[in-house]
């Protein structure tokens, strides 16, 4: 899933400062997960910025909507009857929700409230982990599922720095070292051989450098 | 009771089991105090989030109290833990609207009190105000509209 943060009060007043009636758009898809942009979200911060503006004697008006994907365009479609009645569209979508709602209305002002920051997983309740950085090239058959160029901070290739102490990053002790797990998964699987081969520098090109990346799949077009 | 707590606004959001008999209690106070108080039995505090209480604050409260069972008497364990830390999320977000973050509360009922929430309401509300009335809306505001 994609995990976000809300953008701080202040930033996302300053944002929506010039508009007196603004749209907030939720999402019910990864950001309600890790509970940055669901309808519970949604509604907090519509009552925080309505108190705020009735407190600095300001007119806003807002209106409080969730999506149930706020990516898709048969969900987004359903904004099309009142989105022109709003002067701003306030996104608690990631940031593909917010371009997705721009791309649909052109015409409207859509400002987002989050901050996009990982591909990652639910660790546990309120806390999420990143895990995948989208490099496009996944080698994870290798490393027993441990991705070292997530979960390693030196994002090594072949083999531990040598660093790690007790089975914890030298770069961030809090972090659990990944090879020390990625060796110690493959020996429990009989799967030690892996470390054999070298595996060269990541391709990164098949992640950036070309503007934003498409995924065509013409058996699933309509 | 001075003039400004006079007209102090609150709402109390509390645990069924500190006052089993809480539906019965607590009318004679509210057809007493009308809109000056308002009551959310709940059955446990753990149900409750920052949103009830960022509501509870925008329809009007001045002070917003979150009543709990006593620490290690939740009947579901967690409840009253979950409480606190969902009550000091909400504390910080009305912080960053420049709203005091007294204005929410949470009460925890001492182990082994025996007490209505009747009884723990007129505490409350005898306690000298620790925060001011909200703000009314200036004259001429259009009136925020919340619009689902």
């Amino acid at each position: 899933m994609i995990t976000a943060e809300r953008k701080p009060l202040a930033e996302i007043k300053e944002l929506i400062a010039p508009y007196r009636k603004v749209l907030v758009v939720g999402c019910g898809s990864c950001v309600a997960e890790c509970a940055a942009g669901g309808e519970k979200e949604v509604g907090l911060l519509a009552s925080a910025l309505r108190m705020d503006a009735r407190r600095a004697g300001r007119d806003l008006e807002i209106k409080e909507l969730t999506l149930d994907r706020q990516c898709v365009y048969e969900f987004i479609d359903q904004l099309t009857e009142f989105i022109d009645q709003y002067e701003a569209v306030l996104s608690l979508g990631c940031g593909a929700g917010v371009q997705a709602v721009a791309e649909v209305f052109p015409k409207a002002i859509v400002l987002p409230a989050l901050n996009t920051t990982f591909v990652g997983e639910t660790k546990e309740a309120g806390l999420w982990i990143e895990r995948c950085r989208g490099c496009g090239d996944c080698k994870l058959g290798f490393f027993a599922a441990v991705c070292p160029i997530t979960n390693c901070a030196k994002g090594l290739f072949n083999g531990p720095c040598g660093g790690s102490q007790e089975g914890r990053c030298e770069v961030d002790p809090d972090t659990p070292c990944a090879w020390q797990l990625i060796i110690t998964r493959l020996e429990e699987s009989g799967r030690l051989d892996c470390l054999e081969k070298i595996y060269p520098p990541a391709d990164w090109s098949r992640q950036q450098g070309r503007g934003p990346r498409r995924i065509i799949r013409e058996d699933q077009k309509l | 009771m001075d003039q400004k707590k006079a007209g102090s606004r609150i709402t109390i959001f509390f645990c069924q089991r500190i006052d089993v008999d809480q539906d019965v209690n607590r009318r004679p106070l509210e057809k007493e105090l009308g809109p000056r108080i308002r009551f959310f039995p709940v059955p446990c505090s753990g149900r409750i989030e920052p949103l009830h209480l960022l509501r509870a604050l925008e329809a009007g409260a001045d002070k917003v109290y979150v009543v709990t069972c006593p620490e290690g008497a939740c009947r579901y364990r967690e409840g009253n833990i979950r409480a606190k830390k969902r009550l000091a999320y909400a504390q910080g977000l009305i912080e960053e609207i420049g709203l005091a973050k007294g204005r929410l509360e949470l009460i925890r009922v001492p182990a082994g009190t025996q007490t209505t929430i009747v009884e723990l309401a007129r505490k409350l509300l005898a306690q000298e105000a620790i925060v001011g009335p909200m703000p009314p809306d200036e004259p001429g505001q259009q009136k925020q509209r919340r619009q689902i």
